[in-house]
């Protein structure tokens, strides 16, 4: 019940808002074409000034939702409905088409009360050195600043997290956990949700339930920012660069325009790139060489494997990759073995299945994707062949994995480092196999394993 | 839809284009790459009333839901050359097959007529949709009761004629079509669509 009535709530008297309508539209930009609202309703908000009108396409053209300008990406053709030529842009049409008679709301009306008791129900189990970082991150964004923190794979990044948004959280601050990948928001979302009992935290990629709950803390896909403006306190950007979506130009302005203007921005990756390390220069960095369990990185070894292609379209496995599954299968071990493309992945899957029926294949538009990684972390299954989908955010215990054709453009320097950082995972299991089978040596693969040494020697300097 | 296309319009890789002198006689160039074209499965209807294009599969589908549902106008390019090569020649009279136009402002564009637009095959409006209902959201019995959903608009003469539409599924639409050309007197009505679903 309110009591006091506030200045703002006075304005409007006689008009009570809807508080799923405030919830909803509070820090979003979103079409008025396509809201969950019935149209009536809507009108009235628009009427009264309190949800503001903008086109979606801007002179340029712009498209105000993805701030697309590449002018290949905008189509202009005879709209029946204008009776005129109009444009829109395919950048991010996937999302629902904008068009320059498309408009776009934005909540002009009084902001949600908000609660400003939010409980963190988690047992600190840092090392010392997550503890180090957690304080200079939570310090950082209390001071405004924007923060870098290079941790490898497998240090307990999520966790470091907590402190920080805890805290901003109960100076009753939006905030906003950004990634490039769906599954990682999956993986992510219950995480939060149980750590923050007492908190709404909304978990939005493509296809996700709509809610008109209004969400202090909210874990998104990267693209799922378009639908935001000036929304967000403070915005953390997990694992930055991650391929093959690389912290694009598109992407850093989707993160400049969902968070309002003075707010910081804390990067958290395991492969930083040299734009993201320039950050020490003005902004926070911490840095974490080791895992949480205290065991080096492994280290990939390099292993030849010519015309591997060629073998696997005359329907034979090569040899030592053969071995190496056969080896797994006997031993009872996990295994993921990562192909540079789909084509090459299907020519192999029915050569694996012969070796052992309980073996299969993902990528990215497999929808069942979230089932078979859950049957080989369950141990249903024997192994999985995948594309680079799997590259990162995915813990198995004991997990064996090859690299087939390492030397492939797609298996960038960043993509081997994170496809090597799957192994040794578990602190029962902190080491395995990483083998980067290869038809000829690439200065990216040289790079990957270099990184992973200089990591290990400042984790452990006295190794 | 006025600039040339230098990355493939469905799966954006860039389009390898050898230029030769036959390129500058080409009325289309090449908007999609050989590998999504060749995802599309041609069709083996051998029905002299009805010819298809192409048969219904998961790319097929993949392309309506962008071109339809997405509103990608643009895709309207997608099967150009393949629809101008089927009905360049054509010598009885096409006729589009109409929406609503309610339904053709909440699209802000026909994908049939876009089709042809797309494809410069000129067709002659002379059907006009009387129900905002669309057939896809339909059973197949409903779909084969449905009272007739078109009228015809203009004269229609004693003449042959060809009714266009982008999907055949069940063949109410094209049915329906074809009876208000014939009763309104026609001499002949053949179909042709872009897929069979």
């Amino acid at each position: 019940m309110r009591t006091k009535k506030s200045s703002s709530f006075q304005k409007y008297k006689g008009f009570l808002l809807e508080p799923s309508i405030q919830n909803f539209f509070t820090g979003r930009i979103w079409a008025r074409e396509t809201t969950p609202f019935p149209k009536e309703k809507i009108d009235i908000y628009i009427k009264r000034g309190l949800l503001k009108i903008k086109p979606a396409i801007g002179e340029g053209p712009v498209c105000h939702r993805c701030l697309n300008k590449e002018k290949k990406q905008f189509i202009f053709y005879h709209c029946a409905r204008c009776q005129k030529v109009c444009t829109y842009c395919r950048y991010c049409i996937q999302m629902g088409r904008m068009s320059s008679c498309t408009e776009l709301l934005t909540w002009n009306g009084p902001l949600p009360k908000l609660n400003s008791y939010h409980s963190l129900v988690w047992k600190s189990r840092f090392t010392p050195l997550q503890e180090k970082v957690s304080i200079e991150l939570t310090e950082s964004i209390k001071q405004g600043r924007s923060h870098l923190v290079s941790a490898v794979c497998g240090a307990g990044k999520t966790e470091i997290l907590f402190t920080a948004i805890h805290d901003a959280l109960n100076e009753k601050k939006r905030v906003c956990v950004a990634t490039p990948r769906t599954d990682v928001v999956l993986e992510l979302a219950p995480r939060f949700a149980e750590v923050f009992p007492q908190t709404t935290v909304q978990a939005l990629y493509g296809g996700a339930p709509q809610s008109c709950m209004y969400a202090p803390l909210i874990i998104a896909t990267t693209h799922q920012l378009y639908r935001f403006e000036q929304a967000f306190d403070i915005m953390i950007v997990d694992e930055a660069d991650a391929f093959p979506y690389t912290y694009d130009a598109s992407l850093q302005q989707a993160v400049q325009k969902a968070k309002k203007e003075q707010a910081p921005i804390a990067f958290v990756t395991a492969t930083p790139t040299s734009e993201l390390l320039e950050l020490k220069k003005t902004g926070g960095y911490s840095f974490i060489p080791s895992r949480y369990h205290g065991h080096p990185l492994p280290v990939p070894r390099f292993s030849s494997l010519w015309g591997y292609d060629k073998s696997i379209k005359k329907k034979r496995i090569p040899k030592k990759l053969k071995e190496w599954t056969e080896k797994r299968i006997a031993e009872n071990e996990p295994f993921l073995i990562f192909f540079p493309t789909i084509e090459l992945m299907q020519q192999a899957i029915p050569l694996f299945r012969q070796l052992d029926s309980k073996i299969e294949a993902v990528h990215a538009e497999d929808s069942d994707r979230k089932e078979k990684v859950l049957h080989l972390r369950n141990r249903e299954i024997k192994g999985l062949l995948t594309t680079t989908i799997l590259e990162r955010g995915i813990t198995i215990k004991n997990v064996q994995v090859a690299v087939v054709g390492a030397e492939s453009k797609i298996f960038t320097a960043s993509a081997l480092i994170q496809i090597s950082g799957r192994v040794g995972r578990n602190k029962d299991f902190p080491a395995g196999d990483i083998v980067f089978f290869h038809h000829g040596m690439t200065v990216e693969m040289d790079m990957a394993q270099e990184e992973i040494k200089r990591l290990n020697k400042e984790g452990f300097p006295s190794a | 839809m006025l600039k040339e296309v230098h990355n493939c319009l469905l799966c954006q890789k860039p389009l390898q284009t050898q230029v030769s002198w036959l390129t500058f006689f080409e009325r289309f160039p090449p908007i999609i790459c050989a590998d999504c074209e060749g995802k599309f499965e041609l069709s083996a209807d051998t029905d002299p009333d009805h010819r298809s294009l192409y048969q219904y599969n998961e790319p097929m589908k993949d392309f309506l839901h962008r071109y339809k549902f997405l509103y990608d106008v643009v895709l309207a390019k997608v099967f150009q050359r393949k629809l101008h090569d089927l009905l360049k020649n054509e010598k009885r009279i096409i006729v589009a097959v109409p929406m609503h136009p309610e339904k053709l402002l909440e699209r802000t564009f026909s994908p049939v007529e876009e089709l042809l637009n797309a494809a410069k095959i000129s067709y002659t409006p002379l059907l006009e949709k009387t129900t905002t209902d669309t057939q896809s959201k339909k059973t197949r019995e409903e779909r084969l009761n449905t009272p007739q959903l078109f009228r015809t608009a203009g004269e229609v003469k004693a003449a042959h004629y060809v009714v266009f539409d982008d999907i055949y599924t069940t063949g109410t639409t094209i049915e329906h079509a074809k009876r208000a050309l014939l009763e309104a007197g026609a001499k002949s009505v053949a179909s042709v669509t872009l897929i069979r679903g």
